[in-house]
């Protein structure tokens, strides 16, 4: 056991860094983020270390108040589509009736574009800002994640040990909490992963189309679109929170591969 | 303590592998397999016995240079072909193992690829036979028809030749069997044991095989070593009974015949497959009386299994009508009831996958108590130690998880699980194959005390003959789906009607 944890803390703490980091950030800045300290696109130095954007505001203080937001609707996102997926593609498994219908009611949402799904909600619910992006990327998010739990799920839902508990006489929710998702683990965990990389795709897109945070409000997307026409002047304005959305993504998505089980409870081993 | 062969009469043959000292050692200290040693030559046998648990498995895939998750050399070295398994380098190890070395493990189920069909597992690792050669070779029938199939669609039996034929394919130097006979028919079990003979014979390969079968051991192997478990591993409860009694020493039945408690009339079962199926089951009949033991045998592929999960409903019959007490009961598992499920329960041939690998064994053996019986979590300790217990296992074992367990003790929980509901019926499907004579007989007679005590009704699948003559009452032979002939157990093996079941009662085995 101590030597799994010595190999797995590695790959979990920058993303537990960076995740402190993005969740403290607005009571760590040194400036206030809506004031000017510096002139518009200022290069760095003179108590901005990464320079002024588009207003002359501090680009640091605002890197750093700008990700809690992003942070938090991209986990929300990414726990909730997973579990959700998890309980419906396993009861698709376990129910085949069920699974037809969920199967072919994902293939039909799986053909929607993100771009488009977004736009939607946002055009329909006008005041929604934040929740109706994070409603929309649930949606959105949800096909593709049920069609690979219940891919995951028909090999377990297939095995011994749950036929052994359906004829022991377990209800269909025992079944699938108790008995097959435990099997699961790697898979989950994995997709909880990629589902957050995409979260965090998909919010940040929704900042850049403004649909979700409004200026002047700090936030990595909308600073992405706000610097993008001084990019020369002062390049740390753009690089740094898309340094920031990349980084969150890949640590996480490192920390979700180590804490997934490699090997052990397995009924057959290999050979 | 050491191991060494019995039989070490130093031949001229070609030395293929050889273990010197060796011992496996688990992350916590516990031995798994004391220091032991052996040399394999070609065209001899070398069988390995001993009771579950005693790393018969764990000594056999150490030729592969694998050990168990979470294991670790305690000592020795294993040497094949002159290369120590344990210290080449990886590239090495995998050619040996690819072009040297063939493994044939305890579940055929888990080993071959459902998705590919038999001719392509036959033929895939390059060999200069035909797939219906390697399938004459184990007695499989070679048409084209059964190269067709997919694993799937394979009985028990069938299987574990076709992963026998496989690992022939390849002309191995060694190979290596894991229960090479559990689970076959005495007729089928004296073809592979000759098969195994002539060509040991033949291509001069050395054989490694673990076997429960005291007959085999004695008619196949040159050399064999005995492995012991570590102490205090079978609680005095389950003292294995010195002799078998004698089937005239025992009341052939103890249940006074009243009314059925299970009925079952014109049970059909056809697997659909691209239209028109063949009839798995067709027109069972089948009574069992409350408190009495019923066996259910035939040659490999049968429909034995198949009977045992539509009668559980785990595989929906097409015809037909199971009657629990009088009452119909519907064919699917989940039109059941919870306590219809907990009247009748299924011990599956599978050890391997009949338990979930992120339980641990007390928290699977406590689940039926919980929900069947709705025992107070304070008294559940008790009782799983208690139910452990009357299957041979120790305590400590609650806390463990199933791949820390052999095949055997694996066997055991499922027993106990099975058990922790109080079942009336209770069916047994091939459960003491997987075990040691010794665990075996105290096995069934548990059962029996059972039967006498709770008046549990029980229905044995087995291809131990002796088994099915000491313990049960009515015996029905099923041949291609069909009931060919039931009746008093004693009356059948005195007087075999049917054309098949004397073929079954004729081989050798049977006869012992």
């Amino acid at each position: 056991m101590k030597a799994s944890t010595r190999s797995v803390l590695p790959r979990v703490i920058p993303a537990a860094l960076l995740v402190t980091l993005a969740l403290a950030g607005p009571w760590l800045i040194p400036h206030a983020v809506d004031k000017p300290v510096t002139m518009p696109f200022g290069e760095p130095g003179h108590g901005a270390p990464l320079g002024g954007d588009q207003l002359g505001r501090d680009v640091l203080s605002r890197l750093l108040a700008g990700g809690r937001e992003l942070v938090l609707s991209a986990l929300l996102i990414a726990v909730v589509v997973t579990a959700v997926a998890a309980v419906v593609g396993t009861i698709g498994a376990l129910r085949p009736v069920v699974g037809r219908v969920v199967e072919r009611a994902a293939d039909m949402l799986i053909l929607l574009p993100a771009v488009l799904g977004v736009m939607l909600v946002a055009l329909s619910w006008p005041g929604g800002g934040r929740l109706a992006v994070i409603v929309a990327a649930v949606a959105l998010g949800l096909p593709y994640a049920v069609r690979l739990t219940a891919g995951a799920a028909a090999p377990v839902a297939a095995s011994g040990y749950v036929e052994a508990a359906a004829a022991g006489g377990e209800r269909l929710w025992f079944l699938v909490v108790r008995e097959v998702l435990p099997n699961l683990r790697a898979t989950l965990l994995a997709l909880l992963g990629l589902r957050f990389v995409e979260a965090v795709y998909v919010v940040s897109m929704a900042g850049f189309l403004q649909v979700g945070p409004q200026p002047p409000a700090a936030d990595w997307a909308l600073m992405i679109r706000e610097n993008s026409s001084g990019i020369l002047l002062n390049p740390w304005a753009v690089i740094a929170p898309s340094a920031a959305v990349g980084l969150l993504a890949l640590s996480v998505n490192l920390a979700a591969a180590a804490l997934a089980p490699q090997t052990g409870r397995k009924a057959a081993t290999l050979l | 303590m050491r191991h060494t062969p019995v039989n070490t009469n130093a031949d001229r043959e070609e030395l293929v592998a050889a273990a010197s000292g060796f011992g496996v050692r688990a992350r916590d200290g516990r031995q798994l397999l004391e220091e032991t040693s052996l040399s394999l030559r070609g065209g001899r046998l070398f069988a390995i016995t001993g009771p579950s648990g005693a790393g018969k498995t764990t000594l056999l895939r150490a030729f592969l240079g694998h050990l168990p998750h979470g294991t670790a050399r305690s000592a020795g070295t294993v040497r094949v072909l002159g290369h120590d398994m344990f210290q080449v380098d990886d590239d090495s190890r995998r050619t040996i193992r690819r072009s040297d070395i063939a493994y044939v493990g305890q579940d055929p189920v888990s080993s071959l690829n459902p998705r590919l069909r038999v001719r392509t597992l036959l033929t895939e690792l390059g060999s200069d036979s035909t797939a219906a050669e390697l399938l004459a070779a184990v007695r499989l029938p070679s048409d084209q028809g059964f190269a067709a199939r997919r694993p799937g669609q394979l009985s028990g039996g069938q299987l574990r030749r076709v992963a026998l034929a496989r690992a022939l394919s390849k002309r191995p130097r060694l190979l290596l069997l894991d229960e090479p006979t559990a689970g076959l028919d005495p007729a089928l079990r004296e073809e592979i044991v000759e098969l195994l003979c002539r060509l040991t014979r033949e291509h001069r390969f050395a054989v490694a095989f673990s076997s429960h079968d005291r007959d085999v051991v004695e008619r196949l192997a040159d050399d064999a070593v005995h492995l012991t478990a570590d102490g205090g591993r079978r609680p005095s409860t389950l003292r294995p009974v010195a002799h078998r009694p004698a089937p005239a020493t025992e009341p052939p039945s103890i249940a006074t015949p009243g009314a059925p408690v299970l009925d079952v009339r014109d049970l059909g079962v056809t697997f659909a497959r691209r239209g028109a199926g063949r009839p798995a089951l067709a027109g069972i009949h089948l009574s069992v009386a409350k408190g009495s033991a019923a066996a259910v045998v035939g040659a490999s592929g049968c429909g034995k299994t198949t009977l045992a999960r539509t009668l559980v409903g785990l595989c929906k019959s097409q015809s037909g009508t199971v009657r629990l007490d009088g009452t119909v009961l519907p064919a699917t598992i989940r039109r059941r009831s919870r306590e219809q499920r907990r009247r009748i329960q299924l011990i599956t041939q599978d050890p391997l996958g009949a338990l979930n690998p992120s339980r641990t064994i007390g928290s699977s053996v406590a689940r039926p108590l919980r929900i069947h019986h709705g025992t107070p979590s304070g008294a559940i300790g008790a009782l799983v130690d208690e139910l452990l217990h009357l299957v041979g296992l120790p305590e400590s074992f609650t806390g463990r998880y199933p791949h820390e367990l052999s095949g055997g003790q694996r066997q055991r929980v499922a027993i106990a699980r099975a058990l922790a509901a109080e079942p009336d019926i209770l069916i047994c499907d091939e459960i003491t194959s997987a075990l040691d004579p010794d665990t075996g007989d105290a096995v069934m007679g548990l059962l029996h005390r059972l039967r006498q005590d709770r008046r549990m009704t029980l229905i044995v699948i087995s291809h131990d003959l002796a088994l099915v003559r000491e313990r049960t009452d009515t015996i029905t032979v099923l041949a291609d789906g069909r009931a060919v002939e039931s009746g008093a157990t004693a009356d059948v093996f005195a007087a075999p009607r049917h054309a098949a079941t004397r073929e079954l009662l004729s081989s050798r085995l049977a006869a012992t």
